[in-house]
């Protein structure tokens, strides 16, 4: 298992975000993380990145635990992640949002160029990738909606994660660039990039993943493959409110 | 570096070029030059002129790396400064050595100071941490007031420099010239690396910045040490140019106000920004002071100076002019 959480919980003054939340991610899958809003993804999704640490718990990255790691260990140790609301930093250029994970190293290093010729290349290649090469020199507030997107998309891809946490990548995308996005993750995917993907549109989940995890009010309430998963009547439950 | 080839498919980008080295190295060169033209009008009061607006150069160029790059407002950064002055003044008084030889190392121990301070300080955010840097700055001259080893509140008095009277400004004109250029570089330096690449990254988000992989705390930490080292330095020689220590004279909130003010007024987070702001402010104070005299109106005059410019250029006005692309190219230095 390329991620294992195990047991973990995480509450906010009285309210449990996460409780007692297992499960695992294999490597070279795609897994979606699924549930009802408030059911607890996004902070799954920070417990595992470190930005929160858990109450209780551990987790598991490829074998080594990085509970409670500082987010750029984590980040490190080849663990990317995409924000919800993207997070570009409007008054760098998009060159420079991509680059800037590159920022770490020794200390001839850091007082080194701003960007490597070979950064330059990288990242040129993963913008064309994701179609917004021609922007580049552009400031990343300067971006339409769905190019934000598409940068924190590419961007997480600089560091050449092992596992990428994408939250909502279609959230608020127009089904031409979801398509695009999909197309993108499959590609990425086989050249042996594990995926876990936070997402409410069921269409792209059901066909994109080969694993999915569901979660409802902070619990992992089930987890299997798609087929199962559609037909299962605890997540129907979850989803609907039927008790 | 080299473009992107069209192999790949990716489009090559332009560079731009332009010779602002030689302009710079010319207003260099005069400033190296002045202090040999012993005819000048008002000799002394143009190098007094000088030695202030390096200073203050050198002050508001480091504040920039923490303040501007980085993003946290530090009203406390005079720490460095008086204690600066008074680790090399009191080198003086005790031990004999000349401050133009200790200053470097009450840089260095500012810079020290600066991690330790650090450690602490970046435990907050935001106004907390601005704050903080306050209740540092109190706790400083607290200390200082009542050290009776160094004269308390009295202050304590230091040798004079050992040189002809005519030739006293000499020496403090280029120790103030160095850190000024020197301080200017290392911002340069910084601005143009990874390291400042990070720093900007955190001051627009800081989780943003650590989930890519920057090491925040110490990237804060290290912005911190390394903007307090020409503060020293400049304090050091500052100390004495005055021959005197005194809390009042480097503990004032005043000091730090100052800093903020010209970063603010030349360009937050710019590398010319601080140089900017430090003429203008300078120039405007003695302007009022020729004009209205030894009245206070120059402090009105300050606040109506920042008041516009907060009006009409928001973001400083190397700033401004350079997101408005009207930047001359003498001026960018980022």
């Amino acid at each position: 298992m390329l991620l294992e959480v195990d047991h973990v919980s995480k509450a906010f003054g009285g309210v449990r975000a996460v409780a007692d939340c297992s499960f695992a991610v294999q490597e070279g899958t795609i897994t979606a993380l699924i549930g009802p809003n408030g059911a607890g993804k996004t902070t799954a999704f920070n417990l595992i990145s470190g930005i929160l640490t858990p109450d209780s718990g551990r987790i598991k990255f490829a074998g080594n635990d990085i509970t409670g790691l500082r987010p750029h260990k984590i980040a490190r140790l080849g663990v990317g992640r995409t924000f919800q609301i993207t997070r570009e930093l409007g008054d760098l250029t998009v060159l420079e949002n991509m680059v800037v994970g590159t920022a770490r190293g020794t200390f001839r290093e850091l007082l080194g160029r701003r960007v490597l010729a070979r950064e330059e290349q990288q990242a040129m290649e993963l913008l064309d990738f994701v179609g917004i090469a021609r922007l580049a020199d552009q400031k990343a507030k300067t971006l339409s909606y769905g190019q934000r997107k598409l940068l924190e998309f590419a961007s997480v891809l600089m560091s050449r994660p092992r596992l990428v946490l994408l939250d909502e990548p279609a959230g608020g995308v127009n089904p031409a660039l979801l398509d695009r996005i999909v197309d993108r993750i499959r590609t990425l995917n086989q050249t042996g990039i594990t995926f876990l993907i936070v997402e409410h549109n069921m269409d792209m989940v059901m066909n994109l993943s080969d694993e999915v995890v569901v979660m409802a009010h902070g619990e992992v309430i089930t987890q299997g493959p798609p087929t199962r998963i559609r037909s299962d009547d605890r997540v129907l439950d979850a989803y609907l409110g039927r008790v | 570096m080299t473009a992107p080839t069209d192999t790949t498919g990716v489009p090559a980008r332009p560079r731009r070029r332009s010779s602002r080295g030689v302009v710079l190295g010319v207003v260099l060169l005069v400033a190296i030059a002045l202090p040999f033209f012993r005819g000048l009008p008002a000799y002394n009061y143009v190098l007094q002129l000088g030695i202030v607006l390096f200073m203050w150069i050198a002050m508001t160029s480091s504040w920039n790396i923490v303040g501007g790059f980085a993003g946290y407002i530090s009203l406390g950064h005079n720490v460095f400064y008086g204690i600066g002055g008074y680790l090399s003044g009191l080198l003086l008084v005790y031990a004999g050595w000349s401050p133009f030889a200790t200053a470097v190392l009450a840089g260095l121990f500012c810079l020290a100071l600066g991690v330790g301070f650090g450690l602490v300080t970046f435990r907050a955010h935001g106004p907390a941490f601005i704050i903080s840097t306050i209740a540092l700055l109190l706790m400083v001259t607290i200390f200082f007031d009542n050290w009776e080893f160094v004269g308390g509140s009295n202050g304590i008095s230091m040798p004079l420099p050992p040189f002809p009277v005519e030739w006293i400004k000499v020496p403090f004109y280029y120790a103030m010239l160095v850190s000024a250029v020197g301080s200017v570089y290392l911002a340069y330096r910084i601005a143009h690396s990874k390291f400042g690449l990070g720093l900007r990254a955190l001051a627009q988000d800081e989780t943003k910045a650590e989930v890519a992989g920057i090491d925040t705390r110490r990237f804060k930490i290290a912005a911190f040490a390394l903007s307090a080292f020409f503060v020293g330095v400049v304090g050091a020689v500052w100390a004495y140019s005055l021959s005197y220590l005194r809390p009042t004279i480097f503990f004032i909130i005043g000091v730090a106000a100052n800093m903020v003010l010209m970063a603010i007024i030349g360009g937050r987070g710019t590398v010319a920004g601080p140089v900017v702001g430090a003429i203008v402010l300078i120039a405007v104070n003695e302007l009022s002071v020729v004009l209205f005299g030894a009245s206070e109106l120059n402090i009105v005059v300050t606040g109506v100076i920042l008041l516009g410019v907060l009006l009409f250029f928001p973001l400083g006005i190397v700033g401004t002019l350079r997101e408005h692309g009207k930047l001359p190219a003498i001026l960018d230095w980022d």
